[in-house]
């Protein structure tokens, strides 16, 4: 019934007994899995309208921060060669 | 997944191959070689990944390999968290929960009775004979870290942790949103 081998994914072997610090591994390769925030979304149903809403919003955050992390890199370089060289 | 101590793991194995090449042993070198020989030490077994069933590992816990280990399914609801213990075959061996601790209603859904449920299946564990246990995660409730909390405060040695939630790819329609 169960198509897939057990204890391959979304596992993470305690070293030397530090089972926070193993829980914590787990829980930030789900979090950038995106399982979290699915299993979240998914305990209530969510309308197809409130969903397309959703993805539109998180679209635009997601260019706008983009965009905002390439400006603030660029304000913050200091060292980079001579724009008006030669002229 | 990047782990940096097994990376740097390599490197030091790489630097330490370069390193035993050349036959000019100089003072500094042959320093450099002891420390890392030192270093290379607390290196032991850095992979996070589980022994797959193909792969032959040397790792053994009480004699057994990571097949045979017992495992402990944590199912941690929104309400309750169901702790049971089953051998490696599925053989149920230990069955607690929040409620037959004792905690009623409200109760139930805190993390102090997920600890208290994972106390007490790790006593009854012992009482059996179990010291090595996989544990298996289900569900993101209240108990789902301090059930293995609880299991290590009573005396259980956790090997692994493995989430299982399920993640249906659309099927079953869940409730209808909450209007608070």
């Amino acid at each position: 019934m169960s198509r897939h081998l057990r204890f391959i994914a979304r596992t993470v072997m305690v070293q030397d007994g530090n089972v926070d610090a193993a829980y914590k591994i787990l829980n930030r390769v789900l979090t950038q899995d995106g399982i979290i925030d699915t299993v979240k979304r998914r305990r209530y149903f969510e309308k197809p309208c409130r969903e397309r809403q959703r993805k539109n919003f998180e679209n635009c955050k997601r260019i706008y921060h983009m965009e905002m992390a390439r400006k603030i890199a660029f304000v913050s370089k200091t060292n980079r060669e001579d724009p008006w060289l030669g002229c | 997944m990047f782990n940096l101590r097994c990376a740097v793991l390599n490197s030091v194995s790489a630097l330490r191959r370069q390193l035993v090449t050349p036959l000019n042993a100089s003072v500094t070198l042959t320093a450099l070689f002891q420390v890392i020989m030192l270093r290379s030490f607390q290196f032991q077994s850095c992979s996070y990944f589980p022994p797959l069933p193909g792969q032959e590992s040397t790792l053994r816990w009480a004699g057994k390999k990571f097949e045979e280990l017992p495992i402990v399914h944590i199912k941690a609801t929104y309400n309750n968290t169901h702790i049971q213990l089953s051998d490696s075959a599925g053989q149920s061996l230990v069955r607690t929960s929040c409620g037959t601790e004792g905690f009623k209603n409200i109760k139930k859904s805190t993390p102090i009775a997920a600890q208290t449920a994972g106390i007490s299946a790790a006593a009854k564990a012992t009482a059996k004979g179990v010291t090595f246990v996989r544990v298996v995660v289900k569900g993101l409730g209240p108990g789902r870290l301090s059930a293995i909390k609880g299991l290590t405060m009573g005396g259980l040695q956790v090997v692994s942790i493995t989430d299982n939630t399920p993640v249906p790819h659309n099927g079953c329609r869940p409730r209808k949103a909450r209007r608070m």
